[in-house]
């Protein structure tokens, strides 16, 4: 009986370090596959540590995540000491008052919180970034701080600051020399606990961010739409990291014990560890931050935000560019118009957007951009006629065209007849033949394109009973279809070839089609949407020559070419775009990347603010109508 | 010896700035139309009305707490027994475990939920393992099976170590008391041990149940874009629509019933404790 108990037990346990320990395991091996899969390894390689180390962004975040836990666990700590000491001593009242006050960050849902941030920063005009994370993590720090040291100070004789005042200590000597001592282990770990939940934050960091400052929360997050292994490989160093820093804490004080005699107060032997953790930590923190050369070049030591698309940058052209003008690249990713205007409507400062067509139109119609100056551009003769002087922004007076190209539908040639495509159009996301096999865009825009579009009607029709009816279109795909609603997790599960069909932007069918021969590109006989995203200078941007400097250097060959053949979108400047289609190049025969021109089914967006209002609602209910089908 | 009580002075002005301001902020936001200032706004209920009257919004946030309360309920049926061992275990290996339970915590929670995609995904690991059982089921990643595994996974160590310390602190010889007594072992877990654990496991309960229900990475991460909570509800009204004060509206109402659950917990927990002692 006792036996077959302790068999039981071992085996549970073992089951809970392979649960635990499985995802772990699998992150670090994958981490070394040659390959982009994350399901099959295909041989060994250290090609994604390499991408990492060249990746500023990467580094940068694992910078900002120590640096700021580090921060706030010394200030939350020393805080929240004196705090508590404070409130042990005051009225009773105020003491059980604090006490809920301190419980609301820990008993309020973490998001609940996060808001609350956020709302505070931006009513009281903070730029948010690096010091607005920093006060929020503290703010979350020091509750905890106070909780693990409170019940410490409340074991100790009340009277003991008072013996050794009147055996002649000063106030300040009485607390370093009496009270301090005795409470240290309640110190150190809610140093402990602080530090961790500092670390480990993503939800309040994410609300409270700005100004391309991320932690390692964040960047996994805004990365994880696409396979990237060189997030397993930077997960790998931070396990790496934090073993280290706990085999230090738990192994120096064995070591320490056999030195020091028993006397010591165990509280000190935690210390030192500590403190040994922390200065590894901060050495890493060092290292991290090396580089940077003593050259000096026209932007030296300046810095240049850039509030772009996530994935949408060639593989070297912002390490280029800070190499040719000595400024550092901030880089901020959004996944939606919307996304980024919020931030820019709320003052957020940056100096190079890249949003889309409509978005352009409300943004210089709200006043939000500044005209560009040309004569600090040399960039504009180079660029495709098809993509300048749009509706958008008819004399380019504000907009440089980034990328350009179409909505589609990406198609498996081995599950998906072409005739069915070509006699139902975007209907065919409504064909229950294909039920369970189809993916659709995360975007309110183009998935009312796509209704509309079918239904056909203009996509940018302003009859709400238009809108209704395209509301109710897909409605029945979501609740009849099965369908995924994703982003960009569409380029890999297609080139994967995991589903049948799917709403897709033409560069990234052409990524998909480079990858995986089976997949074709279809454009609907009823029209799409013709889009193009632009870069655009805010009315607020603090570097505003820099900002020219890098329209010159993306729209210039080199920077284009890297851009386009990398991310596989079309190309605006001419040359890039003739050479990569043309035969021998990257996108040769493949339709997806030259968009088509002169149809006129096809529309570009025209922005307004009625209509916006009611596909953003709409949107969400029809997102809302796919979780509740499910 | 009151000197000392003026250390609390700068936390409390802290506190009401970053601690209560934040709060009021969110209940002004709330009952306020959009475009208000600070100085000039007019007050509705509009915000509470819709939420209220939409039974798409309702089944979003009953889908949350029971999502949750699934997460609760099954990190407690597999943490109790694992804390329970490690109690029992000697206490080197206790030390060990404590620790292997431990170290993934400090991992970061993003990262390790990136982790299962790989895992789940098809043609992964997870899957290769359930053909091999005869079992080719459809696709494991972006369901909801998935989100309850991701969040089983984030929270359980919390409610493992928590029931583990009330264990640790119990007296041992009230077991042989009560065995003495004429206790069977069953009698004696039910009647000594899991009362005495009752504090551990309501301080696990909240810690597994309260970020469960907020939780939006989890849902986005392993649910895909189909699967919402209600947390990726606020994410979306402050993120990508823009309605701050719909938001906010959602927020208070999670926060007021939060509060409210975790009122009732504790009470349990109270009355319980006022039971033992008479």
């Amino acid at each position: 009986m006792k036996k077959s108990k302790r068999t039981f037990g071992k085996i549970l346990m073992l089951l809970m370090i392979v649960f635990f320990y499985l995802p772990i395991l699998y992150m670090i091996i994958f981490s070394f596959n040659d390959g982009k899969s994350l399901t099959s390894f295909t041989g060994f390689s250290l090609r994604w540590y390499r991408h990492m180390l060249e990746s500023s962004d990467m580094m940068e975040s694992l910078y900002i995540t120590f640096a700021i836990a580090l921060i706030a666990t010394a200030i939350s700590t020393v805080a929240g000491t004196i705090a508590a000491i404070g409130l042990s001593k005051s009225k009773k009242i105020v003491r059980d008052l604090m006490e809920q006050v301190d419980n609301l960050p820990m008993m309020n849902p973490e998001i609940v919180t996060a808001i609350g941030f956020m709302l505070l920063f931006i009513t009281f005009k903070v730029e948010k970034g690096f010091m607005t994370m920093l006060l929020a993590h503290i703010a979350f720090c020091i509750p905890y701080v106070i909780l693990s040291v409170m019940p410490k100070i409340k074991s100790l004789d009340p009277n003991l600051a008072d013996a050794a005042m009147d055996l002649g200590a000063t106030p300040w000597q009485a607390l370093t020399k009496v009270i301090v001592p005795q409470i240290t282990p309640g110190i150190v770990s809610g140093a402990l606990i602080a530090f961790t939940m500092s670390v480990d934050d993503f939800i309040i960091s994410y609300f409270v961010t700005g100004g391309g400052v991320k932690n390692l929360s964040i960047m996994v997050y805004t990365m994880s739409k696409r396979v990237n292994p060189s997030i397993n490989a930077i997960s790998t160093l931070v396990v790496v990291i934090i073993t280290i820093v706990l085999l230090i804490i738990n192994i120096a004080p064995v070591l320490a014990a056999k030195r020091e005699t028993k006397a010591e107060i165990s509280g000190r032997r935690k210390l030192v560890p500590l403190a040994v953790g922390a200065v590894a930590l901060i050495s890493i923190l060092i290292f991290c931050n090396l580089g940077g050369s003593g050259l000096s070049r026209k932007y030296e030591g300046q810095t240049l935000h850039v509030y772009n698309w996530g994935e949408y940058t060639g593989e070297n052209i912002i390490s280029d560019f800070e190499e040719e003008t000595g400024c550092t690249v901030l880089m901020e990713n959004f996944d939606s118009n919307e996304q980024m205007y919020i931030k820019v409507a709320n003052g957020e400062s940056y100096d190079i957007l890249v949003p889309s067509d409509y978005m352009i139109q409300r943004l210089i119609d709200e006043g939000y951009l500044q005209k560009l100056d040309y004569s600090s551009l040399d960039c504009m003769d180079n660029l495709c006629e098809s993509v300048l002087n749009l509706p958008y922004d008819p004399e380019n007076e504000y907009s440089v065209p980034y990328f350009w190209g179409a909505v589609g539908i990406v198609y498996d040639k081995t599950k998906v007849d072409l005739e069915d495509l070509e006699k139902e159009g975007f209907a065919i996301f409504l064909d229950e033949k294909y039920k369970g096999d189809i993916y659709l865009y995360d975007s309110e825009r183009d998935s009312f394109m796509m209704a509309l579009k079918s239904l056909g009607y203009s996509m940018n029709t302003e009859s709400e009973k238009e809108l209704e009816e395209a509301y109710h279109w897909l409605v029945q795909c979501v609740q009849t279809m099965e369908p995924e609603i994703v982003t960009d997790e569409i380029i890999d599960n297609m080139a994967q070839g995991r589903k049948a069909l799917g709403l897709i932007y033409s560069g990234d069918a052409a990524y998909v089609m480079s990858e995986n021969e089976d997949m074709g590109y279809y454009l609907p006989e009823s029209g799409t949407n013709l889009w193009s995203d632009a870069m655009v200078i805010p009315q607020n941007a603090k570097n505003p020559e820099l900002a020219h400097e890098f329209i010159n250097f993306v729209s210039d060959y080199d920077g284009a070419y890297d851009n386009s053949s990398y991310v596989g979108y079309t190309s605006p400047n001419q040359e890039v775009m003739d050479e990569l289609s043309g035969e021998g190049g990257d996108y040769e025969e493949i339709n997806a990347y030259i968009p088509r021109s002169g149809y006129e089914k096809d529309e570009v967006f025209v922005y307004n603010e009625a209509t916006r209002k009611i596909i953003s609602n709409l949107w969400s209910k029809v997102k809302i109508a796919a979780s509740n089908a499910s | 010896m009151k000197k000392f009580s003026q250390l609390a002075i700068p936390y409390v002005a802290w506190a009401v700035m970053m601690l209560i301001l934040p709060m009021v902020l969110i209940a002004l936001y709330s009952v306020t139309e959009p475009g208000n200032t600070i100085i000039s706004f007019t007050l509705t209920l509009d915000h509470y009305v819709r939420f209220f009257t939409d039974p798409d919004f309702l089944i979003i946030l009953w889908r949350s707490l029971w999502i949750a309360v699934k997460t609760t309920i099954i990190c407690l049926l597999i943490g109790y027994p694992v804390a329970f061992f490690i109690a029992r275990s000697q206490e080197k290996v206790q030390n060990i475990l404590v620790l292997c339970i431990t170290i993934p915590m400090w991992i970061n929670m993003l990262v390790r939920t990136y982790a299962w995609i790989g895992l789940l995904s098809e043609g992964g690991l997870i899957q290769r393992i359930f053909s091999l059982f005869g079992y080719s089921g459809s696709e494991l990643l972006y369901t909801e099976g998935a989100v309850l595994l991701g969040m089983v996974y984030n929270f359980l160590p919390f409610m493992i170590l928590q029931i583990n310390t009330s264990l640790c602190k119990m007296d041992h010889s009230l077991l042989d008391a009560s065995a003495d007594l004429g206790a069977n072992p069953v009698q004696a877990f039910w009647r000594v041990t899991f009362p005495l654990s009752l504090p551990g496991v309501i301080n696990g309960i909240t810690l597994v149940f309260l970020p469960a229900v907020s939780s939006f990475y989890i849902p986005k991460l392993l649910g895909g874009g189909k699967y919402f909570l209600i947390g990726n509800m606020i994410e979306n009204q402050f993120i990508t629509v823009g309605e701050w004060n719909f938001g906010s509206a959602i927020s208070m109402i999670m926060a007021v019933i939060m509060m409210l659950l975790m009122m009732t917990v504790r009470k349990v927990e109270i009355r319980n404790q006022g039971g033992k002692e008479e």
